[in-house]
Parts: C-alpha cells; sequence; structure tokens
C-alpha cells in the first residue's frame, strides 16, 4: 500500500507538466493558423476599444449634448442618441460591462461543465446516468430562454446574468467534453493508472484533463462566443445589470432602434462592435478546433 | 416592449378626458359640430380607411364599456357615444343628450336626449335605454371601467320623466357629474344590450372583429349628424410593434397611424405623402415623492427636487421638443387653471440651501422608474444627470408587473403616467386619501376642504377661485413633479383629410373616423 502511494505521488506531477506543455503546444499550432491570427487580431481591437475607452471618450456616457437622434450635432463624431448624448462616448463606455459578464459566464459554464464532465465520463454508472438525463432536460430550453426565466426572478443583477448564462452553458460543456472524457478514459494509460491503485480524482485530473485540453480550449472559445451574444442580447433587453443610464452595447441598440433611418450610428456602432467581438472569438475558438485536430495545414494550403 | 394593458391602465392611463366644467345653461345651446376640416377641399363620399393602432392582444374586447387597450379605445369611439363628450377645444359638448342641466345645488341633473337619435339597429334612443346603461356600467357584481367615476350615483334615482327626458338624483351635490357622463367608455348602449352584437349610436357600425388582428366597421347611414361619417368602411388594425406600424404607414398599408416614435417624425415630415399630427395634451409624466415618507415628508426636500429639474432640457431631451412646459400643476386645460403662477425654474444653488436647512445636504435617494409609458425611464435618466452635484439619484428599474405590484402606491420616489382631464376629476382619481391612486400619500386638510367646497359650488367663477387656491398649495408643497405635458404624435397619409389636432387627450383627433375623407 504505502508503496503505491508512493509511486502515485511521483506519477502525479508528470501529467500536470504535460498538461500545460499540451496547451501551450496547441496554442502554438493554432496560432500559425491564418484564422486564429485574424480572429486574435480583431477581438484585440473591440477589447482594446472596451478597455481604454473610457478614458479616451470625449464627453462623459451621461452628459446631454444636443437634440436627440440627431446625426451632426456639432462637437460629435458620430451624433447623438435617442436622449442626446454622444454616441461616440457611450460607445466608448458600454463595452467593459458586456467583456467582464461575458468573461465571467464562461469561466463558469466551461468550469463546473469540465467538473460534470469529469465525474459523469469517468464515474459512470447510475451517476453518469442522473448527470446527462439532467443536462438532456435543460439543452431542451434555449439558453436564452432559462435565463430570462431566472432574471425574472431574481431581477436583472450582474451575478445572477452570470449564473444563468453561466449555468446555460453548462450541459453543452458537459455534453461534449463528457464524450472526450470517455475516449480517454478506455486508453491504456488510464487502465495502467487505475492497476496502480491511483485515486480516481488524480486520474480525473492527472491524466484525463491533460488529454482533453483540445476540446476544453475549443469550447472555452465558443462559450465566450455565445456569452458575448447571450449578455449582449440581455442588455438589449434592458436586463444588462447596469443604472439605466449607463452605456452598454446591448442596449445602446434597443434604445435606439426607433431611429435606425434618421441617425443609425447610434445603433450600427454597437452592431458592429458586438458583431466583431463574436466574430473574433469565434474564429479564434476555429482556430484552436483546427489545431487540435491537426488539421490545420492540410486546411490552411 | 408593449404591455398587455392591466385593469390599472383602464383606471389611470388610458381613462381620458373628464375635467373642465361648461357652464351648463351653455350645453343646450352648442350642438354637433360639422366634421369639415381646414384645407382639403370639400369632404367626399367614399372609400375604405385603413388605421394601424399600437397594442392591443387577445384580450381584445369590443364591449362598449371595459375597453382596455388603444385599439379597444379607436373601436369604442366608432361604435358608441356617451351622453357628452370633449371637443377638439376640451370643451364639454352634448353628443347623444341634447342638453344636460344641474338644479341650483348640483343634486339633480336633467339630461334631454337628441330628437330623432337611433342605435344601429334602427330604434330610437330612450331614457330606458340610458337607465340600462348606467346599470351595466355600476353593476355591483361586475362593475365597469367608468363605475368608479359614477360613486356619486344610485342607478336606483335615474327617473325617466318623458319619452326624451331623465332625471339623475345624486346622493351628493357634485359638479363631477359632467365628467362622469363625458368618458369615451361611458357609451350609451340598448336596454338589450350583448357586447356579442355591438351595437350604438356610433358613426359606424359593426362589421366583422379579430381580436389581437383587426376590426371592420362600415358606415352608419342613419347617423344623426347630418354628411358624417364620409367614408364607408373603417378598418383598425393592431400592431404590436413600433417599427412595423411605421412601416405600414410608409408603404401604404394604412392611411393613419397612432403614436408615431419621435425617431420617425422627421421620416415622416419628408415624405411628401405624409402629415404629422401634432396635438397639445394634457397628459403628464410626473415624479411622484411621497410626503409620509423620508426623507420627501420634509417640504423642502420635495421643493428642492422640484427646483432641481431643468424642465425646458426635460422636454427637448424626452420629447425632442414636443411637448409644453409644466409647473408642477395638472389639469392645464381646466378653465380654472391658474396661469398666472409663476414658472418654477431650474435653480440647483436653491436646491443645495434648502436642502442644507432641511439637515439633507448630499442627499441620496433611490428613485423608481418602470418602462410603463413611453419617456419614463428616459425621464428619470434625465433628472438623474440634472440633479447630479446636487441630490445622487440612483435609478431603480423594474419591470411593468413589479412596478404595478405589491409596492406599487408605496414607492418613496417613482413615476407615473396620467392623462388629460379637468382639476376636479384628477384630484379625485389621484389627490385625496380616498382616491384609487394618491401615489404621493397626499392628506392635506386646507387643501382637501378646498376641493370639496369647489365640487359643491355651482358658481363657477366661485368654484375656479376655490380651485386656484387649491392648485397654489399643490405648486408650494405637493408631491408631484410635473416637468411637462406630452404632445400627441399621429403619422397620416395626405390620400386622407379632416383630421384636426385636438386636445380631447386622444390620439388621431380622438379616433375621429367620422371627420376623414379621401381626397
Amino acid at each position: 500500500m504505502t508503496e503505491r502511494q508512493d509511486i502515485s505521488g511521483w506519477e502525479f506531477a508528470e501529467p500536470e507538466v504535460r498538461a500545460t506543455g499540451r496547451a501551450r503546444g496547441l496554442l502554438r499550432n493554432a496560432l500559425r493558423v491564418r484564422r486564429t491570427q485574424v480572429g486574435l487580431v480583431i477581438t484585440a481591437l473591440v477589447v482594446g476599444l472596451a478597455v481604454v475607452g473610457p478614458f479616451l471618450a470625449p464627453y462623459s456616457e451621461t452628459e446631454f449634448v444636443g437634440r436627440p437622434l440627431a446625426q451632426n450635432a456639432p462637437g460629435t463624431l458620430f451624433g447623438t442618441d435617442y436622449l442626446g448624448r454622444d454616441v461616440f462616448s457611450r460607445l466608448l463606455n458600454g463595452g467593459v460591462s458586456v467583456l467582464i459578464l461575458a468573461v465571467l459566464c464562461t469561466l463558469l459554464g466551461v468550469g463546473v461543465g469540465l467538473l460534470v464532465a469529469l465525474v459523469a465520463g469517468y464515474g459512470r454508472g447510475w451517476v453518469d446516468e442522473l448527470l446527462m438525463r439532467i443536462s438532456d432536460v435543460l439543452l431542451a430550453f434555449p439558453a436564452i430562454v432559462l435565463a430570462l426565466l431566472f432574471l425574472a426572478i431574481w431581477g436583472p443583477e450582474p451575478w445572477a446574468i452570470v449564473l444563468t448564462v453561466g449555468a446555460g452553458h453548462v450541459p453543452r460543456v458537459a455534453r461534449v467534453l463528457r464524450a472526450a472524457v470517455l475516449d480517454v478514459s478506455s486508453l491504456d494509460y488510464v487502465r495502467s493508472a487505475e492497476a496502480m491503485g491511483l485515486r480516481r480524482w488524480s486520474i480525473r485530473f492527472g491524466d484525463l484533463l491533460p488529454n482533453v485540453t483540445g476540446p476544453l480550449m475549443v469550447e472555452a472559445g465558443l462559450r465566450l462566443t455565445y456569452s458575448v451574444a447571450l449578455v449582449a442580447g440581455l442588455g438589449f433587453l434592458g436586463l444588462s445589470g447596469l443604472e439605466a443610464d449607463q452605456a452598454d452595447w446591448g442596449l445602446m441598440i434597443n434604445e435606439n432602434r426607433t431611429g435606425l433611418t434618421v441617425q443609425p450610428w447610434a445603433v450600427l456602432l454597437p452592431v458592429l462592435a458586438i458583431g466583431l467581438l463574436t466574430i473574433g472569438t469565434n474564429l479564434v475558438a476555429d482556430g484552436i478546433a483546427r489545431a487540435a485536430a491537426g488539421i490545420e495545414r492540410r486546411a490552411d494550403r | 416592449m408593449n404591455q398587455l394593458p392591466s385593469r390599472r391602465d383602464v383606471l389611470r392611463g388610458m381613462v381620458v378626458g373628464a375635467g373642465a366644467f361648461a357652464a351648463p345653461g351653455l350645453l343646450a345651446a352648442c350642438t354637433g359640430q360639422s366634421g369639415q376640416s381646414t384645407g382639403g377641399g370639400q369632404p367626399r363620399r367614399g372609400g375604405s380607411l385603413r388605421v394601424g393602432v399600437v397594442g392591443g392582444g387577445p384580450e381584445d374586447t369590443l364591449d362598449a364599456h371595459t375597453s382596455v387597450a388603444h385599439p379597444d379605445i379607436a373601436r369604442v369611439h366608432q361604435l358608441y357615444e356617451p351622453l357628452m363628450s370633449r371637443d377638439r377645444d376640451f370643451q364639454l359638448v352634448p353628443v347623444v343628450a341634447e342638453s344636460v342641466e344641474p338644479n341650483r345645488d348640483l343634486t339633480a341633473w336633467t339630461v334631454r336626449l337628441r330628437d330623432g337619435i337611433t342605435f344601429h339597429d334602427g330604434r330610437p334612443v330612450r331614457p330606458e335605454d340610458v337607465i340600462a346603461t348606467y346599470r351595466r356600467i355600476t353593476d355591483r357584481q361586475d362593475p365597469k371601467v367608468g363605475a368608479e367615476l359614477l360613486s356619486f350615483l344610485d342607478t336606483r334615482n335615474i327617473r325617466k320623466l318623458d319619452p326624451r327626458t331623465l332625471r339623475f338624483d345624486l346622493d351628493r351635490p357634485t359638479a363631477l357629474f359632467l365628467d362622469a357622463i363625458s368618458e369615451y367608455f361611458q357609451g350609451i348602449v340598448p336596454e338589450d344590450y350583448d357586447p356579442a352584437n355591438p351595437v350604438g349610436t356610433g358613426p359606424f357600425k359593426y362589421s366583422s372583429f379579430e381580436p389581437g388582428q383587426q376590426s371592420v366597421f362600415t358606415r352608419y347611414d342613419d347617423y344623426w349628424r347630418g354628411g358624417e361619417p364620409w367614408v364607408d368602411e373603417v378598418t383598425i388594425i393592431n400592431f404590436a410593434e413600433d417599427s412595423a406600424r411605421v412601416n405600414a404607414l410608409l408603404s401604404g398599408q394604412v392611411e393613419a397611424i397612432n403614436s408615431l416614435p419621435y425617431g420617425q417624425i422627421p421620416v415622416v415630415r419628408s415624405n411628401p405623402e405624409l402629415e404629422v399630427l401634432e396635438s397639445e395634451s394634457g397628459n403628464w409624466n410626473p415624479f411622484t415623492m411621497r410626503v409620509d415618507a423620508e426623507p420627501f415628508s420634509d417640504p423642502q426636500v420635495r421643493q428642492a427636487i422640484r427646483l432641481l429639474c431643468d424642465r425646458q432640457q426635460m422636454i427637448d431631451q424626452v420629447l425632442v421638443g414636443h411637448g409644453a412646459l409644466g409647473n408642477d400643476l395638472y389639469a392645464p386645460f381646466d378653465p380654472c387653471y391658474p396661469s398666472d403662477l409663476p414658472q418654477r425654474e431650474y435653480d440647483p444653488e436653491q436646491a443645495r440651501s434648502l436642502l442644507r436647512r432641511a439637515g439633507h445636504e448630499g442627499l441620496q435617494v433611490e428613485l423608481v422608474t418602470s418602462p410603463v409609458s413611453q419617456g419614463i425611464v428616459e425621464a428619470a435618466q434625465v433628472l438623474k444627470q440634472q440633479a447630479r452635484g446636487v441630490v445622487d439619484i440612483r435609478l431603480r428599474q423594474v419591470d411593468t408587473g413589479t412596478f404595478y405590484g405589491e409596492n406599487y402606491l408605496s414607492w418613496p420616489f417613482a413615476q407615473d403616467f396620467w392623462v388629460t382631464r379637468g382639476f376636479l376629476a384628477q384630484v379625485a382619481q389621484g389627490s385625496l386619501p380616498n382616491s384609487p391612486f394618491n401615489e404621493t400619500h397626499w392628506d392635506d386638510p386646507e387643501f382637501i376642504s378646498l376641493v370639496r367646497a369647489a365640487e359643491q359650488e355651482p358658481d363657477e367663477q366661485r368654484r375656479c377661485d376655490l380651485i386656484q387656491q387649491a392648485q397654489g398649495i399643490e405648486h408650494e408643497r405637493g408631491g408631484h413633479l410635473i416637468w411637462g405635458f406630452i404632445n400627441l404624435v399621429d403619422g397620416y397619409s395626405t390620400r386622407v383629410s379632416g383630421l384636426q389636432a385636438s386636445r380631447a387627450g386622444q390620439p388621431l383627433d380622438s379616433y375621429g373616423f367620422r371627420h376623414v375623407w379621401f381626397v
């Protein structure tokens, strides 16, 4: 017994190194794919705009600078919004909330989804059945419907948005990663780790996790894309978790859409920002997927 | 977003009109107006008019006395008519009645019916029909929208005097009788009225109805106003979405729409085939401060908040200029409205010193806002910005269900929307301790005794004096911040003529399609 324990301790360190090494290798491969490069540049541009924007904005996001929905109000770059505030300043101020919420939703959804997948995919038996049937039921609901249901109960607090949107990701992430875990768990090195008497959680994190890094990163990228879309969509519906006068890209689209034909900038700019952000993160996720599948060379040549 | 209207909308928002007292003696003299409009030449018969109206849904109704959503109200105006109504100048005019006259102390009112007026099935309107109508409205088992306004009426005390005359004996003397019978939801229906076979005296009669979709009405050939209506048919189409309604107008699917979004006004103006119909109204979206809740229980705090509102900027930003200045008083079309009171101006310095005196320097308050009507959340954002630096207003936006939920009428600092009414009718709805919607918890003994006296005062001049004193009290220490009055903006095609601006408080010339003809 004691001998086995020693071995397990010794064995445990190795896959950890391998896990980070594998992720790094995967990213390196992914970066060679053109779509990842394009995606990264686009994402960086939008993220940069959102993060640095509030410091560059010519006006405050709540200040009135002219008549509502004026396309060429003096002193403004892109005119005024439906209340006469500077569209450009609101664009620069309106991205941070979307970004932070989307990242938190993704972390929560992918993290919990991964745990569920490791438990279900490697535990098998009734635990697997139970978890997967629950997730089947949850999958039957569109994510936005679930989110709206719970936000109606809790109110549009930021934590509630993260919780509902993140929870909506869990069954989707769990399903994909469970399949990956299942594939890996029948391989010889898992069997041998079992034969050595390693604890199941050590095997999950030591042997299984490193070998599902590919699908994990792809899922993370995809879920980030969906999170951005969902958070912006909730913002459009007025559920941004912010005070009514704060800028938010999703909300900007809704507020200004009746004036679309008169002052298109107020809608177009936030649409562009959200569109570019989702395209960018999606390209990155796609690039990682291709690198993980090992088809990047053939696909790109 | 459009919400299903609640009973509260009926009572509060969409219940329109009621207010100024025309001198009763004059009523007999004014009969119906002609529908002739300025410009557009001579009215012509014929054509089928299609109108897009905001809102409505599966709960839509043709009932004369339970209309809730805008399309319901539009339909009611075609099918039915009350004893009296408001004209374009917000004056009371007789409709089904030929005259309505009180006795000396306002306890008994004599109504004479118009000669020769008939229901759509050809039967004449009899006193029995009027009595049955008011019994139906005030039915204890199933009170209709207008029941609350008739609290002073026991229908057992309506008596037929002769085949064209009735006498209403009221429980208490009140000049509010005229307001109460002049609402569009008090339409006169036959004694055997059945909403499934909607028969009234209105300019158009029922043809077809699909709830939530559209309804069709045809010209009533024996309508009592000579000439009107000019068109053969009216189709009222529900539109839930602003952009769909505007697009229907732009593409010629309908000849008129109500509630043109401010953002679309330039689009309609720049189109030579379309016109904008803008009507002044007495509709108001106040901020409401509870006079019995901290910190607003101190009149100095209420005064300070009122001084922190730049009213012209409010109109410019929220209404894109389509409104009139408010002076913290409602009922601007009431003949007794005190227009000589000084206009309250934006004065943050004065507000700051008032707050300092009240011990509320650096005051923080929470404003509960909700998209219950167009411009409400917008106004909250503007006030927050205007008060910045003196009072820190935090906006708490809730959905309409929550807003009208259990905390409705107890939010310390919130907003609401009201429609055009005369002063006493508005007071009955919102400014007395027993009013159904006293959102500011206003309970001022001096105010109450002035209002009571005014309600029972037969002499118009003396009544106005009392009303102006009461309004002076509200102007000084009331709980409302009333920054402006909202213009109604509709759109119509130049293919039709006859619609005019109206102060009666309903869109599209009070849905006055009887005035319309095709050019």
